[in-house]
């Protein structure tokens, strides 16, 4: 199936979800609703969605399929999930303080003084900007 | 005229006039980042201009939206990689003039056109948007849903893959503005027990995720891909010659650039791909084309400039984003608790002029620095992906974070990150996404008020013109693509 299809199929799939899921709205009297109730406004963009949908899987394979996903964007993407799993151990800026140094390994630097110099210059005006300056209460981790 | 004084003279305090330089030297910057857009900027920039005030927040965000479209520029005729997508059209002349040596003939004229460009779209927009919202002051719910149909049928033509794409992502952002309690009911909506969700997605988070996380992962996969930057001599004003070759070039794509900024969802590279379409069409010295002639850059710059003060028309006069950048600063506005439309000429008139006038400024530091220190922002361009896009990814979380301190927020900015990487990858452009959400509300509400006044019968709306007429343009609009493209088929 063309890329176009498959985006139309995912298209329509995720538009019946949606349109499934309005059913479980809770229900309110005809007069506090005004006729119109707060399903009605989402079905009614579910219709066109889906019929959008039909029209691009009817216009057929005009694109090429998308070229493979690249194994740095899975690892890049780990990374950021990684991230977030470590908020609740580190803290935010412990986290941070990882993620600028695996992920710029990652990508390809091997200068490790250079790496470490950079990500903590990074991590101080992240602290004296936000933390002081802005007094953004960030998450402490285990440290809390 | 007081509102208008009393807009110009808030350029003497000293706070707005450091916002904006630091806004215009920001958008130069991330304007020049091969992949970090005048779009991705505003979105990461927007949660730290809500301690601001809406005078300078606005400012702010205008003055990167101005200045990192000539930042765009400065990537393309160094390194033939626009820095912005609305200066691909740029790179066509520009870089076969600094591959002959002449980089800095290129940036002068890129500078020079840029603000002439941007000024006159500025004066247009201070004479143009007062009347659209005068013309707007008597529209009712009828006619604003209308009108914001047809702002959301015009992301068909808004770049991307297909028209049909386009419409699909508006409907889906329109869908994501449906998210959170039901204005009349009270019902909650796609919630899914999430507390941070009944009042709705914010803005922010999404933002953040469909313009700066999707470009990390983009990122991620073009790593390999290494940039040669020719040399660049001294930048230098553009010699009297040079002015008198191009000024055709600058008012005719001028003038085409602001129309197309105004049309609702068209932005910037749409104007400069057709400007250097029609500089080269009227040109005398079509054979240049694509071998580094000086009109190239000039026509492209000037109208993806002035794009931007055209696209500022809808969005203040009307609500309706002109472009995915506005659509971002018109989030930007309703965070600050202002409502753009046409009320604000008569209830805030000088935080109006306020804006005009910082663009104003914007456009002239841009010359000055630009001209200056081109050669130093060119460096800026060469720092390694592995320290850069790391930093976005740090400054994406606190910008996610930090307006509700809440984790959930930031989960949001990574969700929208993978679905606008997915969107990409499938040919979906996020801006119509972005364009439906912001409009979304404003959709949904007129429509409910509309069917109330109408008795619950859509008929109502064959009894108001404006309605009608916003009706048969949206249709137009959608159809005409559509049908010349039939009939160019028929043998």
């Amino acid at each position: 199936m063309s890329a176009n299809r498959v985006a139309a199929a995912a298209v329509i799939a995720v538009a019946a979800v949606l349109f499934a899921l309005t059913f479980g709205f809770e229900k309110m009297p005809l007069g506090l609703s005004g006729g119109f109730g707060a399903e009605a406004f989402p079905r009614l963009v579910l219709g066109v969605v889906s019929g959008l949908a039909v029209l691009l899987f009817l216009a057929g394979p005009a694109s090429e399929p998308p070229a493979p996903i690249a194994a740095m964007v899975y690892y890049t993407a780990a990374s950021l999930l990684a991230f977030m799993a470590l908020v609740p151990l580190v803290g935010m800026l412990g986290a941070m303080f990882l993620l600028l140094v695996g992920l710029g390994y990652l990508w390809g630097e091997r200068r490790a003084w250079l790496l470490l110099l950079i990500c903590a210059s990074v991590m101080v005006v992240i602290w004296g900007v936000f933390v002081k300056g802005f007094a953004v209460q960030l998450p402490q981790g285990l440290w809390s | 005229m007081e509102a208008f004084i009393g807009g110009m003279g808030l350029l003497l305090d000293p706070k707005i006039l450091l916002v904006v330089f630091a806004g215009t030297l920001i958008g130069i910057i991330v304007g020049a980042l091969p992949g970090i857009s005048g779009s991705t900027t505003t979105a990461l920039l927007l949660p730290f201009t809500i301690t601001m005030g809406p005078v300078p927040a606005i400012a702010f965000l205008g003055a990167i939206y101005c200045a990192a479209n000539f930042g765009g520029s400065i990537t393309a005729i160094l390194v033939n990689s626009p820095g912005d997508p609305s200066a691909s059209a740029t790179a066509f002349d520009g870089y076969p003039m600094a591959v002959r040596g002449e980089a800095g003939r290129a940036l002068g004229m890129s500078a020079v056109a840029s603000a002439i460009g941007g000024i006159f779209s500025v004066v247009v927009l201070i004479f143009a948007a007062p009347l659209l919202a005068r013309m707007a002051y008597s529209f009712g719910p009828p006619e604003y849903f209308a009108l914001a149909v047809f702002g959301l049928s015009m992301v068909a033509m808004s770049g991307g893959d297909s028209a049909v794409k386009n419409l699909i992502a508006g409907a889906f952002g329109v869908m994501l503005a449906t998210v959170g309690q039901d204005i009349t009911t009270g019902v909650e909506r796609y919630t899914f027990g999430i507390y941070s969700f009944t009042d709705g997605i914010e803005f922010i988070p999404v933002l953040i995720g469909l313009f700066a996380l999707t470009e990390l992962l983009e990122q991620a996969s073009q790593l390999a891909r290494r940039t040669a930057m020719a040399r660049l001599g001294a930048v230098r004003l553009p010699s009297w010659a040079d002015v008198r070759k191009c000024a055709k070039a600058i008012s005719l794509s001028s003038v085409l650039g602001t129309f197309i900024g105004v049309l609702p969802a068209l932005g910037a590279t749409t104007a400069a791909m057709i400007a250097y379409v029609e500089t080269k069409r009227w040109s005398s010295n079509k054979e240049e084309f694509g071998k580094g002639a000086i009109e190239g850059v000039a026509g492209p710059e000037a109208a993806n400039n002035a794009a931007v003060g055209g696209a500022m028309v809808p969005t203040l006069a009307l609500g309706i984003p002109g472009s995915g950048t506005t659509a971002i600063i018109l989030a930007g506005l309703i965070v600050q608790g202002v409502r753009p439309g046409p009320h604000l000429f008569t209830e805030q008139p000088t935080l109006l002029y306020a804006v005009f006038s910082s663009m104003l400024l914007a456009n002239l530091l841009y010359l000055v620095l630009g001209l200056g220190f081109a050669k130093l922002f060119a460096r800026i361009t060469q720092i390694p992906p592995q320290f850069l896009w790391p930093a976005v990814f740090v400054l994406s979380v606190i910008g996610a974070y930090a307006p509700n301190q809440a984790m959930a927020e930031v989960w949001v900015a990574i969700v929208f990150g993978f679905i606008g990487f997915f969107m990409r990858r499938f040919g979906f452009s996020p801006a119509p996404l972005v364009i439906g959400l912001v409009l979304g509300k404003l959709v949904e509400e007129t429509l409910k008020q509309s069917l109330i006044i109408f008795d619950l019968s859509w008929s109502g709306f064959l009894g108001r013109p404006i309605a009608l007429t916003l009706f048969a343009l949206t249709a137009l609009f959608l159809l005409a693509p559509w049908a010349l493209q039939r009939l160019r088929a028929r043998p």
